[in-house]
This record gives structure tokens, sequence and C-alpha cells, in this order.
């Protein structure tokens, strides 16, 4: 409760944190110089912290203030109360948070370069010495990296080749250059979207549920278990993941190739009006092993980086279930940023060499 | 040796910042050890650098009369399998039903055939009374239950050390009762060390031969209870309410 009158502000015997926004406004609509506004704070008995800190700011702003002797008793204890420095750490410049940021890149780098070499090294000897993986764990992942992926990347796979070739075949037919449209599907299904569409989908499906595993084993100290059981997390959680790829994703995007060329003999059939067994004889003649070869190679590196990403961002996770969130969307972005930039370097030096 | 672990001027730094200061000490076989401290003091700190988590910045620390803090990891892994933990949250394998849980340790470092491996996981989960949650899941259990998994599996092995971080945090009076008791049992039955960081003063003055105090990373002290009430240290008294 208040009243103004005036230039003085007369403040009830009960006054509470809801009326001081109201007075605020009230105070604003006054427009006077500070000094001449006076509150009479004398009767006021039952206020609440949010009052203190009120009249303590009004304080520094020259105003005129009546207080009683309790209450200003707990205005001197609120405002030593509030005496401590916040910040917790000095904020950088911008050139050093442009250092902060490329040192902690480097850093990045580094770890990532260390946990692939561990994985490489532990993912070879558990591929001869089963010792420190769980039994049937391998199997168990290529079942849900490989197996359970087939359905979207036949879908998908299929959709690329046909409206790929559904493109080109508007183009092509304006030429009469029909029967290339075999040669185009062929080679772009097999050395670059094949292997691309399959990456990226198995980066979003299982990259990500990797990131997730780790970095939740990570927070509920699951890792540390391990640890103690004397059991190498790299070893028993990691390197099946990194067989189960290594084997599932060539033999998904030797699928995708297939599926999409499909794809692309329907066009040819249906709107081309190519006929089955040209298609296939000149199919046969346009797909080179080398093409196959890049296929499975490129498939092979990208399973890797997939699984090397995936566990990465996964035991560097900082915090809880938010940090799990964050490492999980990092490493799917950076899986298929990494993705698509070795597909590049791969294609060009493929195609100067080959 | 009477001693089964002995640290020597052990310094740990986070950042600049340090964690544990100078603390030496050493844990005798068969007993029940207990680090207390205020939050903040060290203690999960210590705990995870007696079982190799985290490399100390100095000191040593003897585990079997072998310095560990240098050992390679594959010796290290020897030392391991005869050494127990259990955490805070449990950190069951959420993947992992109960009984594989605590068929890891067996199945990764022994060669028993399965059926041995099997009786040897019920044996575990009788002493834990928790026979009837074999085939489920770590999420379908209860936080205790969850700890109770925990601990069959730090003794799958049969272990000569076994260490607990805060064990009966979130339990009910009860439940901390029941497990307090299985570890005087693991004590006397098994002839297993045990070092436990807690705060729960009712199960202290029950299973504590020896506790040692940190306070922001010092030792203020170490000894039997009696010793410690003996020595009228404030933080102490303050912390057991002795005054």
């Amino acid at each position: 409760m208040y009243k103004i009158n005036e230039n003085t502000i007369r403040i009830g015997n009960s006054f509470y944190i809801d009326e001081i926004q109201p007075l605020i406004t009230d105070l604003l609509k006054l427009d006077k110089d500070h000094s001449k506004v006076s509150f009479d704070l004398s009767g006021t008995v039952n206020y609440d912290n949010a009052v203190l800190a009120f009249i303590n700011s009004l304080t520094k702003e020259n105003y005129h203030i009546l207080l009683s002797d309790k209450m200003k008793d707990d205005i001197l204890k609120f405002n030593s109360s509030i005496m401590f420095n916040e910040s917790e750490k000095q904020l950088l410049s911008g050139f050093e948070k442009i250092v902060s940021v490329f040192y902690s890149f480097l850093e990045q780098i580094r770890s990532f370069i260390i946990l692939s070499a561990d994985v490489f090294y532990y993912s070879i000897r558990s591929v001869f010495n089963k010792n420190g993986r769980r039994k049937g764990s391998v199997y168990e992942q290529i079942l849900l990296i490989g197996n359970n992926a087939v359905p979207i990347v036949f879908l998908l796979a299929f959709l690329i080749g046909f409206i790929l070739s559904l493109q080109s075949a508007a183009q092509l037919r304006q030429f009469g250059a029909n029967i290339y449209l075999v040669d185009l599907i062929v080679i772009s299904m097999i050395t670059e979207m094949g292997p691309m569409i399959t990456a990226i989908i198995v980066a979003g499906r299982s990259g990500s549920a990797i990131a997730a595993e780790i970095s939740t084993m990570q927070i509920t100290e699951e890792l540390d278990a391990l640890k103690v059981i004397a059991l190498n997390p790299l070893k028993y959680v990691v390197s099946p993941k990194m067989i189960a790829m290594t084997v599932s994703l060539p033999v998904l995007t030797i699928m995708a190739n297939l599926v999409g060329i499909f794809g692309g003999f329907i066009i040819a059939v249906i709107y081309l009006n190519l006929s089955p067994i040209v298609f296939f004889n000149r199919a046969v003649s346009v797909m080179t092993i080398s093409f196959w070869w890049q296929s499975v190679l490129k498939s092979i590196l990208f399973s890797w980086l997939i699984v090397l990403i995936g566990s990465h961002f996964g035991f560097n996770v900082k915090g809880g279930a938010e940090g799990v969130g964050k490492a999980t969307t990092a490493s799917v972005v950076a899986a298929i940023f990494a993705v698509i930039i070795t597909d590049a370097l791969l294609s060009i030096v493929f195609y100067f060499d080959f | 040796m009477n001693n089964v672990i002995e640290i020597n001027n052990l310094v740990a730094k986070y950042d600049t910042r340090i964690i544990l200061d100078n603390i030496s000490l050493e844990i005798k076989r068969n007993e029940i050890f207990i680090i207390l401290g205020s939050s903040g003091g060290g203690k999960t700190t210590l705990l995870k650098h007696i079982i190799g988590l985290i490399k100390p910045v100095s000191g040593t620390i003897n585990i079997f009369d072998q310095e560990v803090t240098r050992m390679e990891s594959d010796k290290f892994d020897q030392i391991l399998t005869q050494v127990g933990m259990l955490f805070q949250g449990g950190a069951l394998i959420n993947s992992m039903k109960v009984w594989e849980n605590v068929a890891i340790p067996l199945e990764q470092h022994t060669k028993l055939p399965q059926n041995i491996i099997i009786d040897l996981v019920k044996q575990k989960l009788s002493l834990v009374h928790l026979e009837h949650a074999f085939h489920l899941y770590p999420s379908e259990l209860s936080g205790g239950m969850k700890k109770r998994v925990a601990l069959a599996r730090a003794i799958a092995m049969d272990p000569k050390i076994l260490f607990f971080d805060e064990p009966s945090a979130g339990l009910d009076p009860i439940t901390a009762l029941e497990l307090d008791e299985l570890i005087l049992e693991l004590k006397d039955k098994l002839g297993i060390t045990l070092v436990i960081v807690t705060h729960e003063l009712e199960s202290i003055k029950r299973i504590a031969d020896r506790i040692i105090y940190l306070q922001k990373g010092k030792k203020l002290f170490t000894g039997t209870l009696a010793e410690a009430k003996a020595a009228d240290i404030d933080e102490i008294n303050r912390f057991f309410s002795w005054k």
C-alpha cells in the first residue's frame, strides 16, 4: 500500500513484491528531479526482500528516504550480503577469444587423432583376439547398424536413382542421347550418390546413436565402471561398432548402388522406351571394376569417419542430459560434413587417377 | 605386509586449483576405512586416484606393495581384477540385463564355461537379495536395487579390496542398514578390505574401523573413531555433533 501526495510517497504499513512495479510506473509519471521526491517508509513494518532490494536501489538515486531503524538495519544487512564479485571468469578480449577458439579447435583435432589411433589399434586387435569385448556384440551391432538400415537405404537410394534419371532423361531425350542415361546413372550412383547417400543415412541413424550411447555412458560413470573392471571402453564399447560399421556400410552401399540403378532402369524403360536388354548390356559394359572399388573404398572410409566422430563427441561430453543432446547433434553435423568433404577429395583423386 | 594400500605425498590438481594437498595414508588388510570430509573436500578425487581413473600430479600409490601410478595399463589391469568398485549411481550398463552386468567381469577375465558363470552370478545376486531381478534391465530397478546389483558386480570376482562411492546416499534408512550389514558380512566372511566414501553418520558409526577426514584437500585426521573423539578437533566435532 502506498499513497502519492505531490512530492511525497508514503508507504503504508505493509509493502510487498507485487506493489513495486506499479510504484515504479507511478514514479516515472511524476517525472521530477529525484532530490525533490521523498519517500516515507517510517511506518512500514511488513516487507520482503524484494522491497529491500528496491529501497536499496533508490538510495543510490538521490531520493529523499525516511526509514525506520529496523529497516535501515535490514537494508545494511542486505547490502553487505550482495557485496561479492559474481563474475567468475575474466572476460576475454576479441583477439584472445579468437585465439582461444582456435586453440580449442586444435585441441579437439589432437584428441581426435589420438582417439582414432587408439580405436584402430584396439579394433584391429579385437578382430583377432576376442578378449575384452562381449560375445555376440559385433553381430548385434551389425544387426543394428546394417540390417535395420536396409529399408530406409533401399527407399532413399531408389528415389535418388529415380529422380536423378528422370531429370537427366528429359534433357538427354532432346538430343536423342537416350542410351547415355545408362552411363550417367551407373557411374553417378556407384561412384558418388550410392556411397554418399548411404553414409549420410547411416551417420544420421547410427553415428548419432553411437554419440548418444557413449556420452550417456560417460555421464552415468558406466565407462569408469568398465575401466575399474579392467576393461578398456575402446575395446569393449567402440571396437564392436567399428568392426560392424566397416562390414555394414560397404554392403549397404553396394545394395544402394544397385537399387539406385534399378530406379534409373525404370525411367529408362518407361520414359525413354529403352529395352531392358539394351539397358542391361550397356550397364554391364559401363561399370568397370574400378568404379566398384571406388565405391567400396569410399564407404569404408566413411564408416570409419562416422564411428570415430561419434565416439569423439561421446567421450568428450560435458554436462548432463543437455550435454548428451549437444554431443549427438554435433556428431551428426560433423560426420555429414566430414563425409561430404572426404567424398569431394576422393572424387578429385579418383578422377585424375583412374 | 599388513597394508594393502599405501599413499605417499599425493598431490592432485584441477587446472591450477589444488584438490588434494600432500595426502599420505595407509589402509590395512581387512579393515573398513572411511573417507570423510566436507563437500568439495576431495573425497571422490582421492578414491578415483586410488583406482587409477585419474593420474596424480605427484606422489605415489602402492596397492599390494606395487607402485601403480606409473604402471603400464596391462599390468594395472591385473591389479584391478582383484579390486571392485561401487559407483554412486551404480553405473550399470543400461543396455544389458542385470545378470549380464554381473557377468561382465567373469566373462571377460576368466575362461569359465557359461553355466558356471551363471551359477556364480546367481550366488552373488542372492547375496544381495535380488534373485528376482535376474532377467530385468537396470532401468526397471529402483535406486537401491541398482546399487545392490552394482555391489554384486563389484564382488563378482571375489575382490580383495572393495571401493564404495557414497553407498547409502539416496537410500532409505532400512535399505541403508541392510547395506551396512552386507558390508560387515563381506568384511567378516570374505576378509575383504573396504574403502568407503560416505557422509552418513549412522552408517559411519556402525561400520567404521578407521577414518580419514579431508578438509579442502588437506588431511585433518586419520585414525579410529575413538581417537578422533579424543583428538578434539573442531571441524570433526562439528561433523559428528559431538559438542
